[in-house]
């Protein structure tokens, strides 16, 4: 029997993020950057599948990790983008970083994704405020790419004023088709604008789906929920049909750190995307 | 389990040979008031006869206050790699609400993501408990937790003249064949251990009130009123969160050497009473007040694991009741929550 071994090994654990490279960046707006990213492993590249809604830790080297949910599509398995708002130390570095830098990669996480499967053949609603754009594009991207398995799509997105408008581009061009509606607002137009004024959640009562046949999503800065789960309400949409995805403080993203709890729930873990039936009546969780 | 008998005439000389043989932790007499486990040299450091102290023992070891995660090296490419580091070593004299409070991290770190920094450390350590007297502010009673049926190797009850053992383990057992004189029970000494835990379990003085507390507390959730009261007192410093022995909220952190070039992926006891607990970038916070903070303790030590595994996360041990400078009782609170519902 031995009983005075010190032991150090080194070994791949939940918290050892892989090395992956910036291949792109690509400035959305005056605050938000987008990063291409690829893992440097060919395997795990290959590995690498997520489902819209999930999110990543991202580690700049020296500095820390911070969780960024994934805007691209799960159909492109060469690389994914993250969207980054320049607002705290993680972010701030990764806004200087220029294609060929290094970062860690750990993830995706989330059991709690956008369930796409169970919207097909059913009309969608994206409601998205600000930089609650980032985690649902990934889904809008999965409808687009597969766009007749789907009914009536609809995106309704508000922003404080018209600069800030994430993926302005690609949005316009979408416009033209007939895949998806597009409802636009802000809350200071400037002079060209000539959409609505406002906040999102005075577009809802404007709906006009059956609430039988429509999956909700919902994602945006804290404050927005409350509104528009009231105004989702009045229209009879059914809470298991509404999906949201919540923001709280990560620090490991897998569980273990606890600051994402919300009760017995772990955002990181059982979220990050909850239908309205799950938390309702989940304390504080809008 | 293996119940056996080991004659205190005995019990020295198998703690002598455990501290020459292998590496111990165990209960020292620190001051007047307090004990503190530490690594013990020699068999008379041993104090068994400890009521309080601060940081929980299985805790100390298992989940440090800092701890390395990962190390990398940056230059052309960077290296990075998880890092896992544990000692066998044998913790003597933890009592049962202690591990009690072992046995929930142990269920925390291993499921769902398993965390190996914690399991490696686990799987060195062998744990042998004794029973210790409840302090004035300790509940253990009621929180199940002043009797234990799992967690440790080997368990010490003291019948007055002889030790009556519980062997939960075979690296227990082998422990107690290679240093210690031990024979089998017979009737009188299970019958005798019977009568020493129904006079133990008397000696819990404080009275709580758990009853259908689960849903009083769900009852009172948003009266703002009595929660502005509980917390009223509350300095936000955290006390109470490093002294339990089941808070286990961390923080991760990269830290970079002097050379600039090395550095480790780190993380350290965070704690959810101090308001950037739940900051998040662009300063807002889903934690601001000190009583949605103390409400959220209370629900993450009595409500949160009696949802998910069946158990509170409380053990009822009473350091924070100790410990909180601003004279914050969790045994009181329940009570007075119990009163304030009314059922």
């Amino acid at each position: 029997m031995v009983l005075n071994a010190e032991k150090k090994e080194t070994k791949k654990t939940i918290y050892t993020p892989d090395l992956a490279t910036i291949t792109q960046v690509k400035e959305l707006t005056p605050t938000e950057k987008q990063f291409t990213i690829e893992l440097d492993d060919v395997h795990k590249r290959k590995e690498f599948s997520f489902e819209p809604g999930q999110f990543v830790e991202l580690t700049v080297f020296g500095l820390g990790e911070a969780p960024f949910s994934i805007p691209s599509s799960p159909n492109n398995k060469e690389n994914f983008e993250l969207c980054v708002r320049k607002i705290g130390n993680v972010s701030n570095a990764l806004h200087n970083m220029e294609p060929g830098a290094k970062v860690g990669i750990r993830g995706p996480y989330g059991k709690g994704y956008f369930p796409y499967e169970k919207m097909q053949g059913k009309n969608v609603v994206i409601v998205a405020g600000g930089i609650g754009m980032a985690p649902v594009r990934s889904l809008l991207k999965v409808i687009l790419e597969d766009r007749s398995s789907y009914n009536d799509f609809t995106l309704i997105y508000g922003c404080i004023d018209p600069n800030n408008i994430l993926y302005k581009q690609e949005i316009e061009e979408l416009k033209k088709s007939n895949d998806i509606d597009i409802k636009l607002t802000v809350d200071n137009p400037d002079d060209q604008w000539d959409e609505h004024v406002g906040v999102c959640t005075n577009l809802i009562p404007d709906l006009d789906y059956s609430p039988e046949d429509t999956f909700i999503v919902v994602c945006g800065p804290p404050i927005m929920y409350k509104f528009v789960i009231l105004e989702l309400e009045d229209k009879s949409f059914k809470p298991e049909n509404i999906f949201l995805s919540l923001e709280r403080r990560m620090e490991c993203g897998v569980g273990k750190c606890n600051h994402c709890h919300i009760g017995n729930k772990l955002v990181c873990v059982d979220g990050p995307v909850f239908s309205l039936w799950e938390i309702r009546n989940l304390k504080e969780a809008i | 389990m293996l119940y056996k008998i080991l004659d205190k005439n005995h019990h020295k000389e198998f703690l002598s040979n455990l501290v020459a043989n292998v590496k111990m932790v165990g209960p020292k007499k620190k001051d007047d008031s307090c004990h503190d486990f530490t690594s013990i040299k020699d068999v008379d450091e041993i104090d068994t006869a400890y009521q309080k102290t601060t940081i929980p023992p299985a805790k100390k070891i298992l989940f440090p206050s800092t701890e390395n995660l990962v190390r990398f090296r940056l230059g052309e490419t960077i290296e990075s790699e998880g890092l896992l580091e544990s000692s066998e070593t044998v913790l003597f004299g933890i009592n049962a609400w202690d591990i009690a409070g072992m046995n929930f991290l142990d269920r925390f770190f291993s499921t769902d993501f398993a965390d190996e920094n914690y399991i490696a450390k686990r799987k060195a350590l062998t744990v042998i408990g004794i029973d210790t007297e409840p302090t004035e502010t300790n509940f253990a009673h009621y929180m199940d937790s002043e009797y234990v049926i799992e967690g440790f190797d080997l368990y010490f009850t003291d019948l007055g003249d002889r030790f009556f053992v519980r062997i939960a383990t075979a690296k227990g057992n082998a422990l107690l064949d290679r240093f210690a004189h031990i024979k089998d029970i017979e009737e009188n000494d299970l019958k005798d251990f019977n009568k020493y835990m129904n006079v133990y379990r008397k000696k819990f003085k404080l009275e709580i009130n758990m009853k259908n507390f689960l849903d009083n507390f769900e009852n009172i959730y948003d009266k703002k009123g009595v929660w502005e009261e509980l917390a009223e007192k509350c300095y936000s410093c955290g006390s109470c969160n490093l002294v339990c022995p089941t808070c286990f909220c961390f923080n991760v952190k990269d830290d970079i050497n002097l050379d600039l070039k090395t550095g480790q992926k780190m993380r350290e006891w965070d704690s959810c009473m101090i308001p950037e607990y739940g900051l998040v970038a662009g300063e807002h916070n889903f934690r601001p007040s000190k009583e949605n903070r103390l409400k959220q303790r209370y629900r993450c030590k009595l409500i949160t694991y009696k949802e998910k595994y069946g158990k509170n996360s409380c053990v009822g041990c009473g350091r924070c009741i100790e410990a909180c400078l601003a004279k914050i009782n969790i045994a009181e609170d329940i009570n007075a929550i119990k009163k304030e519902v009314n059922v």
